[in-house]
């Protein structure tokens, strides 16, 4: 294992910031941090990177303890939201910085920087200071920084989220194909879920300081452990419907489903459960449908290459996802059927995916 | 009507600011019996460089002036080396609860202090380690006059850097040490000359500790010698004036040089963006 967290708690006076979190990252893995803003998650990165101190638990950085290590002595390299290069430094200077205060002669550095540099499309730009570079422009300078000395682990807080959209998706795409080429174990927080399913090796979701689910993108996409993980991971997200299951049919107002029989030997005794459904597992009519539920178009959302659909059902909304060209006026009757192989059922007690 | 209004209101406050100091320049400037004429010689009298002449062949004007010099810079010197590493641990280090407030305003009480109260403890203490009359000892002493000052000027300055770019340096492998060298030291610079220029200044024009603590020709600074015209059985107007008049041009000239540092600097705010 390159990177190991064992047991990590961290206090912020009477608040949990993490509680008991373990994690490993194998050699050159991307794992994704994810969840919502104030659930720990950048708080993991800062006790990875020794800005931070946890209060229990245990570090480990290709097997050495490195929990109490000073930032400098534990050869981490890390990018942060805001790129927080040095402003009175130029380009060259700024990236260059790791390997002047390793003391490496003159000529080595300014070599690196310049191969380094002209990797990154910065070549140009090496004798700029940071205030006359663009957003995108930093954020390549902090990357560059931060590939130069080689590092043991690659920690990114946020990366792109100051950039706009469009860049961000090259952004991305770029960041992924460099990790992939430095093979270097990476550590990525954000709480866009679109970031973490494109660039992640594994996803580790973390809400309230506990670590929900670590596995692969599209593990987590199918298998949701829990209700938080299914209402995070999905865009849109899952649609969640709490109600209860009475004599093997599950029911809530303006609705009743009945599970497969495999569902419902896993449901067991159990009463007040949520239907967990993918707007891609719905399937939607105009017209009435014998054994289709009915329910009101609320408002239609014309993607060019699909439409969106978001039908209220009594209380709740229910979105799904409908080829391009489907359209439906406001207000207008539609019927829908949920897939029911498709189905994840949750325990509404416990959060827990019923398996 | 409202720009008129402005104008005189500035002029007005010029009159006040600057009037004494074209006084105290016309004074240097005119002989004796000019000096006294009534009505006043506002702007009509034949100016004489005699005085001037006269505190330059007086050879203790020169060392006066050579003792201010090395107190207040060395006074600034020191003040500035302690005050930024005191206010850059205040703002960064983890303290307990509010320690770091309790103890920034602990060391800006010491300036609300009125000096004279601080002048028999210092005469004593100074006396007992043999540093009266003696430069070592005004630098001591405006060292001490200057410090609460740098702390909390430069704790403003230190706690508007993004704490990022510190971090992101400890990270490259900086210790704390070099990221208050090579990282806050030159991004808090602007904020630094402004207040290099304000202890400057109020070393410069110390008076009361000098005029107490240092009573030799050896020791003793500008502001005390020219006080020293007042004597038994004269005033010297004249050479008073002249070497007031010398005083201040260090002062304006630093102050013009530091000009551009100190309006960023008090703006604050000096490398947002």
């Amino acid at each position: 294992m390159s990177l190991r967290l064992e047991n990590i708690t961290k206090r912020f006076g009477v608040k949990d910031a993490l509680r008991g979190l373990t994690l490993e990252a194998g050699e050159g893995e991307f794992v994704v941090l994810l969840g919502p803003s104030g659930c720990g998650k950048s708080t993991l990165l800062r006790i990875i990177a020794g800005l931070e101190e946890p209060d229990e638990g245990v570090v480990r950085l290709r097997g050495r303890d490195i929990t109490r290590l000073d930032p400098r002595h534990r050869d981490v390299a890390m990018v942060f939201q805001g790129y927080a290069l040095y402003p009175h430094m130029t380009i060259a200077e700024n990236i260059g910085y790791p390997m002047r205060v390793r003391r490496r002669p003159a000529p080595e550095i300014s070599a690196e920087v310049e191969r380094i540099g002209a990797r990154l499309g910065l070549a140009h730009l090496l004798r700029n200071h940071p205030r006359q570079l663009s957003g995108g422009e930093r954020q390549r300078v902090a990357l560059a920084r931060a590939i130069i000395r080689r590092p043991q682990a690659f920690l990114m807080d946020e990366p792109l989220s100051n950039l706009d959209a469009r860049l961000r998706v090259d952004m991305r795409a770029e960041l992924k194909h460099l990790q992939h080429e430095l093979s270097v174990v990476t550590l990525y927080v954000t709480h866009d879920q679109t970031e973490a399913m494109t660039l992640a090796s594994r996803i580790a979701i973390i809400k309230d300081g506990l670590l929900q689910q670590y596995a692969t993108p599209s593990e987590v996409y199918r298998r949701p452990a829990n209700l938080s993980v299914a209402g995070f991971v999905g865009s849109p997200s899952m649609n969640l419907l709490p109600g209860v299951i009475e004599s093997g049919v599950f029911r809530r107002a303006g609705l009743s489903v009945e599970p497969t029989p495999e569902q419902l030997a896993a449901i067991g005794a159990r009463r007040e459960i949520t239907l967990g459904i993918r707007p891609e597992d719905i399937d939607f009519s105009l017209t009435s449908q014998p054994s289709w539920t009915e329910a009101r178009v609320w408002v239609t959302e014309d993607l060019g290459n699909e439409t969106l659909l978001r039908l209220a059902l009594d209380d709740v909304h229910v979105t799904l996802r409908a080829p391009a060209g489907v359209r439906a006026d406001f207000d207008s009757p539609g019927w829908f059927r949920i897939r029911r192989e498709q189905i994840h059922w949750f325990d509404s007690k416990t959060t827990g995916a019923i398996r | 009507m409202k720009t008129l209004a402005k104008y005189a209101t500035a002029l007005l406050a010029m009159a006040l600011a600057l009037g004494p100091i074209y006084w105290l320049i016309t004074i240097s400037l005119k002989t004796e019996l000019d000096q006294f004429a009534s009505p006043p010689l506002w702007f009509r009298f034949t100016p004489t460089f005699r005085h001037y002449t006269a505190i330059f062949s007086h050879d203790v004007f020169g060392r006066y002036f050579l003792n201010s010099v090395i107190v207040s810079t060395c006074s600034t010197l020191i003040a500035l080396v302690l005050g930024l590493p005191a206010a850059y641990g205040l703002v960064r280090f983890p303290w307990p609860r509010d320690w770091s407030q309790g103890i920034g305003f602990w060391i800006l009480s010491n300036r609300m202090l009125p000096p004279i109260v601080t002048i028999i403890p210092l005469f004593l203490m100074l006396r007992e380690i043999h540093l009266l009359n003696s430069l070592a000892g005004l630098i001591l002493v405006d060292v001490a006059l200057n410090l609460p000052f740098v702390v909390w000027m430069m704790r403003g300055f230190v706690e508007d850097l993004p704490r990022e770019i510190e971090e992101a340096a400890l990270l490259d492998g900086e210790s704390r040490i070099g990221v208050l060298l090579r990282i806050v030291l030159p991004l808090v610079r602007p904020g630094l000359a402004a207040t290099a220029v304000f202890c400057l200044i109020v070393a410069w024009n110390e008076f009361l500790f000098a005029l107490i603590l240092s009573q030799t020709e050896s020791a003793m600074t500008l502001p005390v010698g020219i006080a020293a015209h007042v004597t038994q059985y004269e005033i010297q107007w004249g050479a008073m004036s002249a070497a007031g008049v010398v005083a201040m041009l260090p002062v304006l000239i630093f102050a013009a040089a530091a000009q551009r540092y100190f309006v960023r600097g008090l703006s604050l705010g000096a490398i947002k963006g």
